[in-house]
């Protein structure tokens, strides 16, 4: 195992590469959550650790917008994933142990190699909220992720023995009124309970949310496509070709900043973390 | 092409060219890159078809600094998953260090300087083969399979930039990093080598060839296979599967077509560039002269 | 081998089913199951399994609720910006 030295030095780089929050899970933990085939160990043999790094979302000036499309299309300079870069290479040229960046990105549908939220959850950044299951960090609420996957063997962060969701605020609110900020404000894709100031159920309807988190993008640009070829006439399907709907589709696909995320509605209202949002 | 005319104030002559082509390529290895050198302009004359030279895309150009890195790693070559080279591409940490390069000729310098974009110009044509830049640069030989490898780092993706400084060249290396030591046995042993075997031409694959008296040989490559393998979700692919679609006369086949796996994965690739890079490495991951250099835990 | 084409009448037999096994409908308390999970429960093979998903997927919403995305966002963003910032002249009428 290595020694604590080492886990700091990792994690330092990671950190001075432009991660929020880096945290360690061991590969072995993965086994009791996760599916044979999208596991750790699965991707690289021999693997050990898991190393996260959570990065920043939209700034807390966009987050003030009135105008919902300027977030549609911010991006995200996505240092999370460049912290990860940063220690592979560390973990690689340094230390001499294999290290490979978590395969993130959806294969079949929606379907990732390997969950970052997960990853996240046992690497102790963060807890599920009510909001989707997003993973939320107790001190900065709403981070992205990325993971390497190394065959050093690091002393594990353990997960978060306290939820970062509810807020107290969101407990006192539920208690005054059976809701909660995010429940009553995406009714349509959230629901749960809460008991004791505690989540007891949530449901969470991922292609309704789909069609808010990934408005003009691959989905869209399938959906629409499908439209024109149906279509018979040849000036609705030229109309349709043309509409703000299918450029803004084919937009996404040409940028792909413009299709990372599009809908912030339930983390706006969340406070975990707002008050990093409260500036000058 | 040649400036005639005497050396104006501030051009590099003599040790300044020296000193300057040393200082370009400490930069070169402080951005990031692996490898650096320095290709005659000229030499690609022989090489490289008409509208496909440095003088074509930049005028005057005398050299071109062609750098090499942002390989897969170790542990990329190891992993078992399918997704993970073929999702994680990294070759756009190379082009990052072909840009700095290219500022800092001409702000450092005051030299034109051309960052030889990665895309293609027309089809699959690129508009300057950079791997043939890397092989004039010295930075690596032709292999079997195809791809240029580095006598010491092996594969590696590359980033070009054409200008008219007169840095200091770097001739082409003779010594080639394919066979490999292990690939010659083989070779006597069963007649082929690991990048045959994985992807023979003749068991519908992509290469064919032999080792000559220690040199390999490419008798055939099947470029055209070896792209529904390399970008099987990319551009052809979404024309193939577009094509399907306007021609099914039914429309519920026409759905299973347009929302199937093989659509939703290729525009995925068409939206994430780490997605498109290459998706095939088949031939790469069996070379022992293409990774696996350097002993991991 | 020839490309890989999904009988619609296929689809059309398993795809709710498929879609509720996955990961589409989340709870918090359990996850979803794999491909290769839910085709050994419903005696189907992996491939199959994986098209029928990833076309139901998409197919699970008509175009229509890409619309009421596109509303529901523009309302709840100004209505938020509206109370947050104090003012009521950014809420949507």
């Amino acid at each position: 195992m290595a020694t604590d030295g080492v886990v700091d030095a990792v994690k330092r780089v990671g950190l001075a590469a432009g991660a929020r929050v880096v945290g360690v899970a061991a590969a072995a933990a993965f086994r009791a959550g996760v599916p044979e085939g999208f596991r750790p160990e699965d991707i690289l043999p021999g693997a050990r650790s898991v190393v996260v790094a959570g990065g920043d979302g939209p700034t807390a000036g966009a987050w003030r917008c009135p105008d919902h499309r300027v977030m549609e299309i911010t991006g995200y300079d996505l240092r999370e994933n460049v912290a990860i870069h940063a220690m592979c290479d560390y973990i690689e040229r340094e230390l001499g142990y294999y290290a490979v960046q978590a395969p993130s990105l959806p294969v079949h549908g929606h379907e990732p190699p390997m969950s970052m939220m997960h990853a996240a959850e046992l690497a102790g950044l963060g807890t599920r909220s009510f909001a989707a299951h997003i993973i939320l960090n107790p001190e900065y609420g709403l981070l992205y992720y990325a993971a390497l996957i190394t065959t050093l063997p690091l002393p594990a962060d353990p997960p978060l023995a306290e939820p970062a969701c509810p807020h107290p605020g969101c407990a006192a609110m539920y208690k005054r009124i059976g809701t909660t900020p995010c429940l009553r404000v995406c009714p349509a894709c959230l629901s749960g309970t809460m008991k004791n100031a505690r989540i007891e159920t949530s449901t969470y309807d991922r292609e309704k949310c789909h069609s808010r988190a990934q408005t003009y993008g691959i989905g869209s640009f399938q959906k629409a496509l499908l439209a024109v070829v149906d279509e018979d006439d040849p000036a609705r399907r030229r109309d349709m070709i043309h509409s703000d709907f299918f450029a803004k589709s084919v937009q996404s696909l040409g940028f792909f900043r413009d299709s990372i995320a599009q809908c912030f509605e339930c983390m706006r209202v969340c406070p975990v973390g707002r008050k990093h949002r409260k500036l000058k | 092409m040649t400036d005639e005319r005497a050396p104006a104030k501030g051009d590099l002559v003599g040790p300044a060219t020296t000193s300057a082509t040393a200082r370009l390529k400490a930069l070169a290895l402080k951005s990031g890159a692996t490898v650096v050198g320095v290709a005659d302009a000229a030499a690609f004359d022989t090489h490289a078809p008409s509208k496909h030279r440095p003088a074509d895309l930049l005028p005057g150009a005398r050299t071109v600094v062609v750098v090499g890195g942002a390989q897969p790693r170790a542990g990329d070559w190891v992993a078992t998953s399918p997704w993970l080279l073929s999702t994680m591409g990294t070759t756009e940490r190379i082009q990052g260090v072909g840009r700095r390069i290219a500022q800092a000729i001409e702000s450092e310098l005051g030299y034109y300087a051309l960052f030889v974009p990665p895309g293609t110009a027309a089809g699959d044509a690129p508009f300057l083969s950079l791997m043939l830049a890397a092989e004039l640069a010295g930075l690596g030989t032709r292999s079997l399979a195809g791809p240029i490898l580095n006598r010491d780092h092996g594969f590696m993706y590359w980033s070009a930039v054409v200008t008219t400084a007169p840095f200091d060249v770097d001739g082409p290396t003779t010594d080639a990093a394919c066979p490999a030591p292990a690939c010659r046995d083989m070779w006597e042993r069963e007649h082929t080598t690991p990048c045959l075997r994985v992807c023979p031409l003749d068991a519908g694959g992509c290469l064919a060839g032999r080792l000559d008296d220690g040199h390999a040989v490419r008798t055939a490559y099947d470029a055209a296979r070896c792209n529904t393998r390399v970008h099987t979700h990319w551009v052809g692919g979404f024309q193939k599967v577009l094509e399907e679609t306007l021609n099914e006369p039914d429309r519920e086949r026409r759905k299973m077509l347009v929302y199937g796996d093989f659509m939703t994965r290729t525009l995925w690739s068409i939206t994430y560039s780490s997605t498109n890079i290459a998706q095939c490495f088949e031939c790469m991951r069996a070379c022992p002269a293409a990774h696996g250099l350097k002993e991991m835990r | 081998m020839t490309f890989f084409r999904l009988d619609p009448e296929l689809y059309a037999r398993h795809k709710d089913e498929i879609l509720t096994l996955s990961n589409s409908f989340q709870r918090i308390d359990r996850r979803g199951l794999s491909d290769r999970e839910i085709a050994e429960r419903l005696g189907l093979d992996e491939r199959t399994v994986t098209e029928i998903r990833v076309i139901a997927e998409r197919d699970c919403y008509p175009l229509d609720e890409w619309q009421r995305a596109i509303d529901f966002k523009r309302k709840a963003c100004s209505d938020w910006a509206a109370a947050a910032l104090k003012r009521p002249d950014l809420r949507e009428p």
